[in-house]
């Protein structure tokens, strides 16, 4: 990677963390203007180095390409100690971060999760409405190369994505078909996958091997979409670069990092203002990390609630098994179709808040095997084994269920006393259970998607209560608010202690909606660049 | 470093996976696709940590009735049992033949036609979606 520095020379602008908003910010920065420098501990990876094209696709699925970095093990990944949570969270280290794996679904929020507090009394309104943040949401459309179909009915109306919806294939009609007979929403997904070539990427293969890379470089990750961009406008790039602190002065001021590169060589990166972008997990283990007598408890911290309110969206699932052939290992791997049919809260329930669902394809053979783990040797192999794959292998659909998870302040990341990276850095753990009104909400959902799939014509399904690798999702551990004593940040991502300091990535997020949260990142993290740079002449900076 | 296997590491391994995959329902065995070829070198280097368990249970097995044998594996030691099955179902799902036989052509490079963009609108698919109008709640006004 161009322009590695050795730590000698200061930055205006530190990020630390190359992914999704990493990436959306160090593009913007340093087309303003401004002398931008970025930590990744991760490396670049290389199209070269996915399977999605290869044979040996699943196989490496299960554990070069996990997005469960303690399966991954790889260097550039930290442990994560899970013993006390009841989900996995699951990330990716690398330039893009975890867009390079992610599914690429690409959902606004709506309005009401932006005013959870005022229309259903629980959590907390974010410090800006569903209207503050659309011009970013149809900014990061473009930047992106989104592909859907205007007018869901899901939302208010916006600005059409750049391109037309990928088709919903088989298993899209066959889910949508069942939606149809119980009056019920669904909508073409929108994706982050060109459906056309767009701005040097090329037009989805429809591999459905979008989570293990995209070999085609169609999928919308950011080491695509912005890095290249980034470094054009003089952006300094520094992977292998694992930072273990935020160093302060006397005044309180960040003034860089110390970080430990791949020889195993300490560095210090001064910077004049530093933004995090680590994402919910790496975010408050840093600044956890960066204590001081200034700041006993951990940077930016007085409110006592870095790293806590951590949200990850449960998941769900039911699959459905059909008679006819429906060609479902066609991708994208992420959704088809989606349904916002019991999104919005209804008293009756006996919950509040509601999930997305998505028609999803149900991958390969040997995934499909991978269901009968620990099952008696006559069922899970032999004849059965053969009888089992022909039946359900190409002729079954998913719908899953991203449940919207309130904040609890018990939910959240601390710094393992044991646990350490190779770096000898603490590790984080995580402590993660599921409340009451999640259980009911997931149990209602699980009911319904079963009556979707039963009128869709599925002759036998299976379900998933609650899928524990499902920890894509990493939110609310620094969220942002108006009153200091209730959130790290404000609305702009500054800390409300440490004027110089910004996290932009999914910690700050108040609630976690029920979406796919990467098209919202980034459009916070748009909207905090964009407020940096018309504040330049204002911003707080170490000298 | 483990040594490389020997022919009698093969021949247990291939006995064991037929066991697992036999031949039936018109399917090949295992070892008919050549699992205990050259193909499991290929896999056992790029899942090596796949090895101490898949190793241990060749020895557990080594010379004993192949159908007994994969039972009490299931039994006494499953990540042994696991990473023999994982290995011999990767490879035979690799393979060119059993994918031609189950109609599966792989994650292949298949970029939509022009006839499957918008189906759902031409046959009406959507058409009630859109019928019943927004559902979404809007942003409350402010107090």
């Amino acid at each position: 990677m161009a322009n590695v520095v050795t730590g000698k020379e200061s930055a205006e602008i530190l990020i630390v963390g190359a992914g999704a908003s990493g990436a959306v910010a160090a593009k913007h920065l340093a087309e303003a203007g401004f002398q931008v420098v970025c930590l990744e501990q991760g490396p670049h990876v290389d199209v070269g180095e996915f399977y999605g094209d290869k044979p040996e696709w699943e196989l490496m699925s299960q554990k070069r390409w996990h997005p469960n970095p303690n399966v991954r093990g790889r260097p550039s990944d930290y442990p994560i100690d899970t013993t006390d949570s009841d989900v996995n969270p699951l990330m990716f280290n690398a330039v893009g971060g975890s867009t390079v794996i992610y599914a690429a679904h690409w959902h606004r929020f709506m309005p009401s999760d932006f005013r959870v507090k005022t229309l259903d009394g629980v959590a907390e309104d974010w410090p800006f409405t569903y209207e503050d943040l659309e011009p970013y949401y149809d900014h990061m459309d473009l930047e992106m190369g989104v592909s859907g179909l205007a007018g869901d009915p899901a939302y208010p109306d916006f600005t059409p994505p750049p391109l037309p919806p990928l088709p919903i294939g088989p298993i899209g009609r066959k889910a949508a078909e069942g939606m149809n007979k119980l009056g019920w929403h669904w909508w073409p997904a929108p994706q982050a996958i060109p459906s056309r070539p767009y701005r040097g990427r090329s037009q989805c293969a429809r591999r459905g091997t979008c989570m293990q890379g995209c070999p085609e470089q169609a999928k919308a990750s950011t080491d695509l979409t912005h890095w290249p961009e980034a470094l054009r406008h003089g952006a300094t790039l520094v992977t292998g670069a694992r930072v273990r602190e935020i160093i302060v002065d006397k005044a309180g001021r960040a003034t860089g990092a110390i970080y430990i590169d791949r020889d195993g060589r300490e560095q210090e990166q001064r910077a004049r203002i530093v933004i995090l972008c680590c994402n919910g997990v790496g975010t408050p283990r840093l600044l956890l990390l960066s204590r001081s007598s200034r700041f006993p408890d951990g940077l930016a911290n007085s409110s006592g609630l870095v790293g806590r309110n951590l949200m990850m969206h449960p998941f769900a699932a039911v699959v459905g098994y059909f008679d006819e052939p429906l060609d479902s290992w066609l991708g994208p791997a992420g959704q088809a179709i989606h349904s916002m049919q019991f999104y919005e809260s209804d008293s009756s329930r006996g919950f509040v808040r509601g999930a997305k669902w998505n028609a999803m394809p149900t991958g390969g053979p040997l995934g499909m095997r991978s269901v009968y783990s620990g099952k008696p040797l006559a069922e899970a192999w032999g004849a059965n084994l053969h009888r089992e794959t022909r039946k359900r292998f190409g002729r079954s659909l998913e719908w899953g269920i991203i449940a919207e998870d309130l904040p609890d302040e018990s939910n959240r990341v601390s710094l393992d006393p044991d646990l350490v990276d190779s770096d000898g850095i603490p590790a984080p753990k995580i402590h993660y259970g599921n409340s009451e009104n999640t259980e009911r909400l997931l149990a209602f959902h699980l009911e319904r998607a079963k009556e979707a799939m039963d009128a869709a014509g599925a002759y036998d399904m299976s379900t998933t209560t609650l899928m524990r690798d499902c920890g894509w999702h990493l939110m609310g551990t620094c969220r942002m608010g108006d009153d200091p004593a209730r959130s790290v940040v404000n609305q702009w991502g500054q800390a409300h202690d440490v004027p110089n300091l910004y996290i932009f990535d999914g910690s700050l997020f108040v609630t976690s909606s029920g979406f796919n949260p990467t098209a919202t990142l980034c459009a916070v993290a748009l909207r905090c660049t964009h407020h940096m740079i018309e504040q330049k002449a204002e911003l707080e900076a170490a000298a | 470093m483990s040594a490389a296997l020997t022919d009698r590491d093969r021949e247990t391994f291939a006995a064991i996976a037929d066991v697992l995959i036999p031949e039936a329902e018109g399917m090949p065995a295992a070892s008919q696709v050549g699992v205990q070829g050259a193909a499991l070198d290929h896999v056992l280097d790029l899942r090596p940590e796949l090895r101490p368990a898949f190793e241990r249970g060749l020895a557990t097995c080594a010379g004993a009735a192949p159908a007994a044998a994969a039972e009490a594996l299931n039994r006494d030691d499953p990540e042994a049992l696991g990473a023999i099955g994982l290995i011999a179902s990767a490879i035979y799902y690799m393979d060119p033949g059993v994918r031609t036989r189950l109609g599966y052509r792989g994650q292949e490079n298949r970029p939509a036609r022009d006839e499957e963009e918008g189906d759902y609108l031409r046959d009406d698919l959507l058409q009630p979606v859109v019928d019943r109008g927004p559902i979404y709640r809007p942003t409350p006004k402010p107090r």
